[in-house]
């Protein structure tokens, strides 16, 4: 009953909102010129210019930010001087190309299978031949040290938050927090302390990924079997003993599975971070997407997209030897010894070689096949646009034309005070009074900053590809939920898809689609997908057998099934995919505006190159954070509340 | 409960000597202001009337009993009836609400962390229905734990758990890990692991539950043969009746955290103090424990001496 008028109560605010909007089309939409600058991103702007300007005299920066920065420039720099760049008065890295093919492949052999050292190796190989080799291990070794640094602040206080319910709960809005921000969000503020460059690429890439560490080191030592620990108390272990003795052997594989997403989410964040200065794949990437070469877009995104697979089968072959306690026999240990005695050996010949011999120093310049991928690449695209025009720019069309121009008609064209109190009227009849209460506050506060027509236009990309994320995803989600055959299939798919950086992805979307706003859309559907089907079939999946066999028994069809016992059931799950795919999504639209999606990414990005409209740029990530929190909110709030 | 500590099981030559453990008062309540339900009025309510009207549990509820050097001492009582955080107050693995804990003496209810620790590792241990063995040691290092954790060098505590791997029969499992052992093996590493520090008082809390009942039945003989080699005093929980004869000098029965009545097997057989308790024994054979000894002994403070009442009337004919 409640649930009727509910929607009821819906529909009607979504009438009066079109008709409001149809009356008074184009009034009061607070647009602004993308030069222009409103009083208050002016003063931001003139604040973050003295807080330049201070550097050198402010004490802030002379005993924390500069320091800090000093020492996290020097720790990368070593760590770029062993495989990436010339060390010391030497014109070659520490270890050249073949030395660090060599190490890495001895290191996974010893810890794993022969197949993926070679798939290693390969990999390692492909990046060189494109002409990446530098990039490729400049991104290694930001990726090493960003992991290095979250992995010690990270696990010592995962350690603590999985010991300590206070500690949890002191971190905890943090994490969620550090979970809906948008990457593109805390660049531009943390290059404002720590100057553009590695310092400030490697600080933001440990924000986004010492959260993932603590979550998962925390939730490792919580969800320990207790019973060996209260065993080891009743024999008067000190805490200490019980935590160095039991808790962390039995945590550790866990912890380092959380190693493994912890680098993912590093490289992930280390591409994106080319924009404040990481150097890296991300530098090449940027540098294609702005001149829109979709070719060379392709050769950096490949390597990107080895580096990322590389990574992943290392970390995960670590993790799995790791599994189970069971000791080997003495026969197995000899020979791993064996092996590892070899692997060593052979690594220490392979870096000696690889100081003496040039060519095995330095990526030979004569293997080098970028120039052919990037044709090849170029001419597919140009092959596929020309000849299935009608499928890309058709179904881009249809949906600009009677999916994302009505939405962005009702929301950024409307005035905003209609736009606003519609929303929080939603806002209200979802999640109750409260939500609607954070509603108008955060929403009141993008229209102060200036930019709220901006912020439509993002919500709009943002509700769109999210619309199509749920329909796709709701769909797949399904059949890979009830068929096992169907999970097989596609579980690669989205461990892939998880893995890979949110930036990639724009490189294809950019050749189907040019640049427009729904190559953004493209791009946040296709990166979201993954997540939503890994939580919707989850959802489905765990839909009691009982209750299936109840409805097939009384004789149900399978979309009965599916549609009267299935999805009400997995409702709560749906609705948190949605959530997710939401974050997701906006996420990166934001980072669309790279590709003419325009909205509130393009000002954080044009920030960062036009010092007049730097503080334009600040306000504008800061207004993208109060719309996920305003989005994030909302939806939790429906989750809740059934 | 305070009458049916007084009708049984005090007396005999057990009486002479000061226990072991001793147990005055103790409380365990769950919930919100814990410490307001101890002594009041609320406390006599059903478990569910408490927790309706307090939201409190009272896990524990106004537990008095002794246990004799060298008595194996049974608590047996439903599912939920507060067993397990009785054994686990007794430790102090569950902070007492209220009450005393006498071990030789000492009210280690009050013992600091530093007193507690002591006493746990010298001198009492336990044994666990579920084991909790140290997946990522081989059986020899999960013996020797408690040794190391008191600083004992390796040589040292590696022949003394080897010491224990023989009395309870583990012989050539010394390198295995818990998870290649079957349950009845991993419980006697349990058990090895709790006399390598050969302790004076042995907590048990069903360690024979999670076992089938073959293995059950070894394992029961086990302990008996331990109790008369080593002499240990035990408190054992059980679910298990037949168990509880077998193994017990004195069983106390538990209900909604409260001791209904304590007593031996034959006090209980033969002097249930209400349905509950005679229901509980009903099932024991009568063969099994009322002896004629029992039978033609003087009668006891509590004793019906003009024949049998109804409710042994009834069980005879069970
Ligand atoms: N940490 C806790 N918080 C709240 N209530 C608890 C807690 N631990 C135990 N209880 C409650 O105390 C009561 C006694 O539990 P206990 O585990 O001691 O029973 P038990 O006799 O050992 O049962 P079983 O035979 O199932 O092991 C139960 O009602 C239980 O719900
Ligand atoms: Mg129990």
């Amino acid at each position: 009953m409640r649930h009727f008028k509910k929607s009821h109560l819906l529909i009607g605010v979504g009438l009066v909102w079109v008709a409001l909007s149809r009356i008074f089309q184009g009034e009061h939409t607070l647009e602004l010129a993308t030069a222009d600058n409103t009083a208050f991103t002016t003063s931001v702007g003139d604040v973050a210019a003295s807080i330049r300007g201070n550097r050198t005299k402010s004490s802030a920066f002379i005993y924390f930010f500069n320091p800090i920065r000093a020492a996290i420039n020097g720790f990368v720099e070593i760590i770029r001087s062993i495989i990436s760049v010339p060390s010391g008065n030497s014109i070659i890295p520490v270890i050249g190309w073949f030395g660090v093919v060599a190490i890495v492949a001895l290191a996974v052999y010893a810890t794993s299978k022969l197949r993926t050292a070679l798939l290693v190796v390969s990999l390692l190989m492909a990046c060189g031949a494109l002409g990446m080799w530098q990039f490729t291990m400049d991104t290694l070794a930001m990726t090493i040290a960003s992991v290095l640094l979250s992995l010690l602040f990270g696990i010592p206080l995962g350690i603590w938050a999985g010991l300590s319910d206070r500690v949890l709960k002191i971190l905890t809005p943090f994490l969620d927090l550090a979970q809906i921000l948008p990457t593109l969000v805390y660049l531009a503020p943390l290059a404002l302390f720590f100057l553009i460059g590695t310092a400030s690429a490697t600080i933001a890439t440990m924000v986004y990924s010492i959260p993932i560490a603590i979550r998962i080191t925390a939730h490792a030592i919580r969800n320990l079997n207790q019973s060996p620990i209260e065993a080891a108390l009743s024999m008067g272990s000190t805490p200490k003993q019980t935590l160095t003795k039991v808790q962390l052997p039995m945590a550790k594989q866990m912890i380092i599975l959380g190693i493994n997403q912890t680098v993912m989410a590093a490289l992930s964040f280390v591409v994106i971070a080319a924009l404040i200065g990481a150097p890296g794949l991300g530098k090449p990437v940027v540098d294609a997407l702005i001149i829109r070469n979709v070719g060379q877009g392709f050769v950096a995104g490949f390597a990107v997209v080895f580096v990322a697979i590389l990574l992943d089968r290392s970390t995960s072959a670590a993790a799995k030897a790791q599994e189970g306690f069971i000791p080997m026999t003495p026969h197995q240990i000899r020979g791993r010894r064996i092996k590892r005695a070899i692997a060593g050996l052979a690594a220490i010949a392979a870096i000696f070689a690889s100081r003496s011999v040039l060519s095995l120093a330095v990526w030979p310049g004569s293997i080098n096949i970028a120039q052919q991928v990037e044709d090849v690449t170029n001419h597919v695209t140009k092959w596929v646009t020309t000849n299935l025009y009608i499928f890309t720019v058709g179904f881009k069309d249809f949906i600009s034309n009677w999916v994302l121009n009505p939405i962005e008609t009702l929301l950024a064209f409307s005035p905003w005070f209609v736009t606003m109190s519609a929303i929080v009227l939603i806002a209200a009849v979802i999640g109750g009074i409260r939500v609607a209460m954070l509603a108008t506050g955060l929403l009141a506060l993008i229209v102060l900053s200036g930019l709220w027509h901006e912020a439509m236009i993002t919500l709009t990309q943002t509700i769109v590809a999210t619309l199509l994320t749920m329909s796709i995803g709701i769909a797949l989600g399904i059949w890979v939920g009830r068929s096992v055959r169907a999970e097989r299939i596609v579980r690669p798919f989205l461990d892939a898809g998880q893995t890979l950086p949110a930036f990639v992805y724009l490189i294809p979307m950019l050749g189907l689609f040019g640049p427009t706003r729904f190559t953004a859309i493209a791009t946040g559907i296709v990166y979201s997908i993954p997540v939503v089907v890994k939580i919707v079939s989850e959802g489905i999946r765990a839909v009691p057998v009982a209750m299936i066999e109840a409805a097939t028994v009384a004789g149900s069809t399978i979309r009965q099934i599916i549609t009267k016992v299935q999805l009400p059931a997995a409702k709560k799950a749906i609705l948190l995919a949605t959530n997710q795919g939401m974050i997701f999504v906006l996420a990166v639209v934001v980072i669309g505006g790279f590709v003419g999606s325009g909205g509130l990414g393009y000002l954080v990005i044009l920030g960062g190159s036009k010092p007049d409209l730097q503080g334009k740029g600040l306000v504008a990530g800061f207004a993208i954070l109060l719309l996920g929190v305003t989005i994030d909110r909302i939806a939790q709030a429906s989750a809740r509340r059934t | 409960m305070v009458d049916g500590k007084s009708s049984a099981g005090e007396g005999g030559s057990l009486a002479h000597n000061p226990p072991a453990v001793s147990v005055r008062g103790l409380w365990k309540v769950y919930g919100p202001n814990p410490l307001s339900i101890v002594g009041s009025p609320d406390a006599k309510l059903s478990r569910s009337e408490l927790r309706a009207k307090t939201g409190c549990t009272a896990a524990v509820s106004d537990v008095s009993f002794d246990v004799a050097p060298g008595e194996v001492f049974v608590v047996m009582g439903l599912s939920g009836s507060g067993k397990s955080t009785l054994i686990r107050c007794l430790t102090r693995l569950v902070e007492p609400t209220a009450g005393e804990i006498f071990l030789d003496g000492e009210d280690i209810s009050k013992a600091t962390p530093e007193r507690l620790r002591e006493l746990r590792r010298q001198h009492f241990s336990m044994v666990f229905q579920h084991f909790g063995l140290l997946p990522h040691r081989k059986v020899i290092d999960n013996i020797a734990y408690p040794l190391e954790i008191n600083g004992m060098k390796k040589a040292e505590r590696h022949a003394r758990a080897n010491e224990v791997i023989e009395l309870v029969g583990l012989h050539g499992y010394a390198h295995a890990f818990p998870e290649q052992l079957s349950g009845g093996m991993q419980q006697r590493v349990g058990l090895a692991r709790a006399l390598a520090v050969d302790p004076q008082v042995l907590f048990l809390d069903e360690p024979f539950s999670a076992l089938d009942p073959l293995i059950r039945r070894d394992m029961q003989q086990e302990i008996i043969r331990l109790h008369r080699e080593l002499g240990k005093t035990m408190v054992f929980i059980t679910h298990d009746l037949s168990e509880a004869v077998k193994v017990g000098d004195r069983i106390a029965i538990m209900r909604d955290g409260a001791v209904v009545q304590i007593g031996t097997p034959e006090e209980l057989v033969a002097n249930p103090l209400d349905d509950y308790v005679a229901n509980f024994v009903r099932d024991i054979a009568k063969s099994h424990v009322l002896t004629l000894k029992y039978l033609a002994r003087p009668a006891m403070p509590g004793d019906e001496i003009d024949g049998p009442e109804p409710s042994q009337a009834r069980m005879s004919c069970a």
